[in-house]
């Protein structure tokens, strides 16, 4: 099937996501989303998939009903509704976009404190595509969580500006000992220099157990 | 060439006192020295062994370990370490080089060794680009599977490393090596077909994951954090790992990463357009509705280049040419499934296959480079390994140089990232960036997972 092969259900699909773009964002309910929800949670691939397929225009307003269907025990639903979000993260970072991009990132960066660890780490790795300045102090704040911390790292080494190196920096201060190896890596990546913490990535830790027998 | 690390005084030492009290162990040496030990500063001795060691034993890396191993047979080289995050390979690898070789679960180890004059990478893709930036820091020539890179840093760091080290880095688009190949190139060189403006390439479709299962624990000989390394941590899934991983975007890519990297290799190479590429990148196509698997089943990427102008076309089914001799074809059992036509003012050619194996029509088999004709480059024994040897010890520019390697895989990136991204890109071929595009711009790198970083 080629994209320009469209079958009428999704075409009716994408109609509703454009239509819901419209919609503000507390409108989570909207019958758009809703139908793109429904859709997602379909038993048949042949309607679940072209509707994450084509959500990319649902922008804001989806963000936040599909971030609770990513944890759906079904895991083709959940993924879909994964791949859904990140349809709409693409589609809202096209050039000449701005506006889209931020509404969008702003809901991500709503879900952040409260989302599955599961859920958080594709959060993040979507605000390092699309969040600016006013993500980073909720991805920073992740710098502290065990679980989703190095993502959040690798989010901060990718979005551009003083701010999100600043914040490295400062993590820099509370971090515990181990991670600060990481830290310090991606802001010698952001080109800052680092005084100790020297990369760690050609110190073996992994030994083997196959070994040659002796005589063999 | 010069190394890194020259050991000038032991080598001079070494060569005094010959190679032979090496070999009895007599100066309580080890028996296995780098070649370079041997030779003039950096630069293995002619008729000396190089001491190899693999990263990546499983699929294409069990084979070319069984081609070393053929070469140690001859006494060309010493296969004297072995290295994998899967241990029940690195044990059946271990069994097929008799014994010998050391073993090893983390890359990092194997490069400490002082002793390796060369490493052969073939792990997963996600992979290449930091291996071989280690190796080439270590000291160490690499042969890196194709394609050399996932994003168009890597890319850059690679060719970075090889340059800074002075070592010779081979990727694995062995295409070019092929007689054929090297028939075709000369063809197309020598103006047989005039002015080319299009090159087209089909190939067939990729897979969809029709078995898809959940996350699970992974398989006790294998260390999953090291086998994922650079990228984002995520549970195992047995339809994500060996072999499959091509079917992943973030890993394989698909088809146009893996055969892609062989016939574009090609086609840059016959259009002398390894050190440019295209102003823009747009790519269609459709990704399976349902599984783990996310690279394109068909897909249609259509890159244009600038002065010279040309397009070429990567396409998923695309329109495959059959092969014109079909009693050759049964005979030495050429595929069909992939290739390129070459369409040029006068005429066309087409170039079957073009990994291991690569054909073309007679009119180019049977050509003959006229007096003051064009010449072009020829691996030794069209020998793709060959290639590398010589590079290695000539310092000569490997046929499938890093810097080739890379704006290949440049190509292949760029073709995703517009599928991916659902847009057409601008490229700048000279600073080889992304225009206008800031988040496609964030997308020619990504952050990798600590330790495991360029």
């Amino acid at each position: 099937m080629k994209t320009t092969d469209v079958p009428l259900a999704t075409r009716t699909v994408v109609a509703a996501a454009t239509a819901a773009l419209a919609a503000p964002a507390s409108s989570a309910a909207s019958p758009a989303v809703a139908e793109l929800i429904a859709n997602l949670k379909s038993p048949d691939d042949k309607v679940r998939g072209p509707a994450w397929q084509h959500a990319g225009p649902s922008g804001a307003p989806a963000v936040k009903p599909l971030s609770e269907v990513m944890t759906d025990p079904d895991f083709e639903i959940a993924r879909a509704a994964r791949r859904a979000l990140w349809k709409i993260v693409r589609h809202a970072g096209r050039p000449n976009a701005a506006a889209e991009a931020q509404a969008v990132a702003t809901q991500l960066i709503a879900l952040l404190p409260t989302a599955p660890t599961a859920v958080r780490r594709e959060l993040l790795w979507m605000l390092s595509e699309i969040g600016g300045d006013d993500a980073v102090p909720p991805v920073a704040t992740l710098l502290a969580n065990a679980d989703v911390r190095e993502d959040a790292r690798c989010a901060l080494e990718r979005i551009p500006g003083a701010k999100a190196v600043a914040a490295l920096k400062q993590a820099m201060a509370t971090a515990p000992e181990e991670f600060k190896y990481a830290l310090a890596h991606s802001l010698r990546v952001r080109g800052e220099t680092v005084a100790g913490y020297p990369s760690q990535k050609l110190v073996p830790t992994k030994p083997t157990r196959v070994t040659a027998v002796p005589g063999s | 060439m010069t190394r890194k690390h020259p050991t000038m005084a032991r080598r001079a030492f070494l060569q005094r006192t010959g190679a032979a009290a090496l070999g009895t162990g007599l100066l309580g040496l080890p028996q296995i020295v780098p070649a370079r030990v041997l030779g003039a500063a950096g630069t293995p001795g002619a008729n000396s062994r190089l001491t190899m060691g693999h990263i990546g034993i499983g699929g294409m890396g069990n084979g070319h370990l069984g081609y070393m191993l053929a070469r140690q047979s001859r006494g060309e080289v010493n296969v004297a370490a072995l290295c994998d995050a899967d241990e029940r390979r690195l044990a059946a690898a271990l069994k097929s080089a008799g014994g010998e070789a050391k073993t090893y679960r983390d890359y990092r180890a194997l490069l400490e060794r002082k002793d390796l004059d060369a490493v052969v990478i073939a792990t997963p893709d996600h992979w290449h680009a930091v291996q071989t930036v280690h190796a080439c820091q270590s000291g160490k020539h690499v042969y890196v599977e194709k394609p050399a890179c996932c994003t168009i840093e890597e890319g850059k760091a690679m060719v970075r490393a090889a340059k800074e080290n002075k070592v010779a880095v081979q990727v694995g688009s062995q295409g070019r090596s092929q007689r054929e190949a090297h028939k075709a190139h000369l063809y197309i060189a020598n103006g047989m077909l005039g002015r080319i403006h299009k090159v087209t390439c089909w190939h067939y479709a990729s897979p969809a994951d029709n078995r898809p299962v959940p996350d699970s624990e992974p398989p006790p000989e294998l260390d999953w954090d090291l086998w994922l390394g650079p990228l984002r941590w995520r549970p195992y899934n047995a339809r994500y790992c060996h072999g499959t991983f091509r079917w992943i975007m973030e890993s394989g890519g698909g088809q146009i990463r893996d055969r892609g990297a062989h016939v574009m290799s090609n086609a840059l190479l016959f259009m002398n357009a390894d050190h440019t590429g295209p102003v823009t990148v747009e790519a269609k196509g459709t990704v399976p509705t349902r599984g783990l698997w996310d690279s394109a089943i068909d897909m249609e990427v259509t890159y244009q280049f600038k002065n010279p102008d040309w397009t070429l076309v990567w396409a998923q089914p695309g329109e495959p040419v059959p092969y014109f001799d079909r009693d050759k074809q049964k005979r030495e059992g050429i595929r069909e499934g992939y290739g390129a036509v070459y369409h040029g003012e006068k005429d066309k050619l087409v170039v079957w296959v073009g990994d291991g194996q690569v054909y073309t029509e007679l009119k180019a088999v049977n050509f003959q480079k006229p007096p003051g004709g064009v010449d072009v480059p020829q691996s030794p024994r069209f020998d793709h390994h060959a290639d590398w040897f010589e590079g290695i010890k000539t310092g000569r520019k490997t046929i499938m140089n890093i810097e080739a390697g890379a704006a290949t895989s440049f190509l292949c990136i760029l073709g995703n990232l517009s599928l991916v991204l659902g847009r057409k890109l601008q490229w700048d071929p000279v600073r080889q960036e992304i225009v206008g595009d800031e988040q496609t711009r964030r997308k020619m790198s990504r952050p990798q997972r600590y330790p495991y970083t360029l």
